[in-house]
């Protein structure tokens, strides 16, 4: 009954002179172009084709001159049984990527698994918790407080965590504006030009690897500081662990830290079930970590 | 065909064909280069500078502090592990130096439920509770390694050999002068130690240098004997020490963990400097703060002092008892 009120609504009239126009207007503008179209059109089909993927253009190296990605593919270790729970590699990271210094907002973390006698829940904590923001003092400085030392505590363990540049990335999947993209040498990296903030990439990370970064409005994620990484440095993490906890290597190179790593040890990977293939290889964990 | 078809259809091709031709305009030429993606963010991201810049660029102007650090059991704590990324580091915009060295350390050598048995660990409640870690420690080769030499020697074979240093050290072991130290009733390993590191190079002196080079290793074993077995005698000093006492006990405190609180050592392996001669005293920290004495920890002790904290630690050593109190 409101449609036959809509018909006699002058807006209504306002809106088909309006559409009318732009009719009229398209029409036009398709008729006038018609045949300039058709010049463009080759145009646009033939521009993957000047560099297709793999021939690095021509002999040139990319995305650098000193450094060729299709000549590496990079890869890291995580060995829990050496993590100390000192938190430098979060506070590096922090200062490496200008990730915002507050509790919660981590390119790499790092978990405390506690299993307490007579207890069959298992504890876990991370630098983010209270307790543990607490005893560092402040938001921008990070700490693992000792919580359980006068617990009876049967199994304890830490695991740093971080993005696993997964094969095949659930993040750049839903990614609706090719924002989000997997390089060549194996690090999933983020254009922040193109990130519009719609979020669903870190709803769609199984290892809630990623985090809104509300004063630049874009998604940000470890990248294996590729940065350094093409500089021939390591990345910030490895550089500062004082145990050796975190390797990091080209899989390309069989005698590099991670391929020895992968080689010499069992290692596992975290939610192989959900098929994103991560490239994150771990030693040490326990059946709770995923 | 019906008007409003015709109107409809018409709208839907303009707007494609307006799409076709905005397309080039809207899109990044290196977009579809490899992929779904634009290309040129890969260079983009690549060209950011480092902040962290490793050990390696630190060495090339702190270079004896670099090679005290790689050689020590803190080498693989990187500098900037401490001090902070060293991007934008002059001599003008310094690094921090951590004030709260019990707060730095325990992040890692804090005992904690979850640390592999493999790293060091202390409990805050047992461990010298209320010193900061760097009054024994240096930061830079944190592990105290003063292997205790064992004492075998012959007192009485030492007291022939110590005719020869009477001259300088008094008949029985307490120094008639102010520039060279008592030695009666040194900590025994100590002595055999230093005349060691004499007799080996490792620490040098014009006088003494030669003179442990005629000493054969039971010769230093001997003396280090009967000098650990004299008496110490409190000899009045020649003049009254420049140094204020009441400011170098103060300063004082940060020795004792080492040294004893008035100067008798707690561990054989360490000098006791009680009523020792300020004029000694003072050389000696001169010459570890310059580099001319080698020992890692005092090295940094003696950095941090200046001339006067020097002779107001001297004073206040010189007019300690060198007996024990109990």
């Amino acid at each position: 009954m409101t449609m036959n009120k809509e018909d006699s609504n002058p807006s209504v009239a306002a809106r088909r002179a309006f559409l009318s126009k732009l009719g009229t207007a398209a029409g036009c503008a398709g008729a006038a172009v018609g045949a300039a179209a058709l010049g463009v059109l080759p145009a646009m089909a033939a521009k993957p084709e000047t560099a297709p993927p793999g021939a690095a253009a021509s002999g040139a190296s990319f995305p650098t001159k000193d450094y060729d990605w299709t000549k590496h593919q990079w890869g890291f270790g995580v060995d829990a049984t050496k993590c100390i729970g000192c938190l430098r590699c979060v506070e590096a990271c922090k200062n490496e990527n200008s990730v915002p210094k507050n509790a919660h907002q981590f390119r790499t973390w790092v978990e405390r698994y506690v299993h307490i006698e007579g207890d069959p829940e298992v504890h876990i904590d991370s630098q983010s918790d209270p307790v543990n923001i607490a005893a560092s003092g402040s938001e921008k400085e990070f700490r693992f407080a000792n919580r359980y030392k006068d617990q009876k505590v049967e199994k304890a363990f830490f695991v740093p965590k971080l993005c696993n540049q997964c094969t095949h990335p659930a993040c750049v999947q839903v990614c609706p504006t090719g924002a989000t993209f997997r390089s060549e040498d194996g690090v999933v990296l983020i254009d922040p030009t193109y990130c519009i903030g719609c979020r669903y990439c870190v709803q769609a990370c199984p290892y809630g690897a990623r985090y809104f970064d509300e004063d630049r409005g874009v998604a940000d994620k470890c990248n294996w500081c590729y940065h350094r990484i093409t500089k021939g440095l390591k990345p910030a993490c490895v550089e500062v662990c004082p145990v050796g906890a975190r390797v990091f290597g080209d899989q390309k190179d069989k005698q590099s830290p991670i391929s020895l790593f992968i080689r010499n040890n069992r290692v596992q990977v975290l939610r192989p079930e959900t098929g994103n293939a991560p490239n994150v290889f771990y030693v040490g964990i326990d059946k709770e970590v995923n | 065909m019906p008007k409003h078809i015709f109107r409809l259809v018409s709208l839907i091709l303009g707007l494609a064909v307006v799409a076709v031709l905005a397309r080039p305009f809207l899109i990044a030429d290196s977009f579809y280069r490899f992929g779904h993606y634009r290309a040129n963010a890969v260079p983009e991201i690549a060209a950011k500078a480092p902040v962290l810049q490793t050990a390696r660029y630190c060495q090339a102007c702190h270079t004896e502090r670099h090679a005290q650090w790689s050689a020590g059991s803190h080498k693989s704590v990187t500098c900037e592990v401490c001090h902070g990324p060293a991007q934008g580091h002059t001599d003008k915009n310094k690094l921090p130096v951590p004030k709260d060295s019990v707060k730095l350390c325990t992040l890692c050598h804090e005992a904690m439920p979850g640390r592999p048995s493999t790293q060091p660990q202390i409990e805050l409640a047992k461990h010298n509770t209320g010193k900061q870690c760097v009054v024994c420690h240096n930061p830079h080769t944190p592990k105290i390694v003063v292997a205790t030499i064992k004492i075998t020697g012959n007192a009485a074979a030492g007291k022939k050999r110590a005719e020869d240093c009477a001259g300088c050290h008094g008949a029985d072991g307490n120094s008639p002068n102010d520039t060279w130290p008592s030695l009666a009733g040194q900590n025994a390993a100590y002595l055999a130690r230093i005349l060691g590191a004499y007799k080996s190079g490792d620490q040098k002196n014009e006088i003494m240098s030669p003179l442990a080079q005629d000493l054969s290793p039971a010769d230093v074993q001997d003396l280090a004997a009967y000098y650990g077995s004299l008496k110490c005698k409190a000899t009045p000093p020649a003049a009254k020490p420049i140094g204020n006492s009441a400011a170098g006990k103060v300063l004082a405190e940060n020795c004792s963990a080492c040294h004893g609180e008035t100067g008798i050592s707690t561990n054989p392996a360490w000098p006791s400097i009680a009523a020792q001669k300020p004029g000694y005293l003072v050389n000696v920290l001169k010459a570890f703060k310059a580099g001319l004495r080698k020992d890692p920890m005092m090295a940094g002790v003696a950095r941090g002092l200046s001339d006067a904290n020097m002779a107001d630690l001297a004073a206040f050593y010189a007019a300690q008892s060198c007996q024990p109190t109990k």
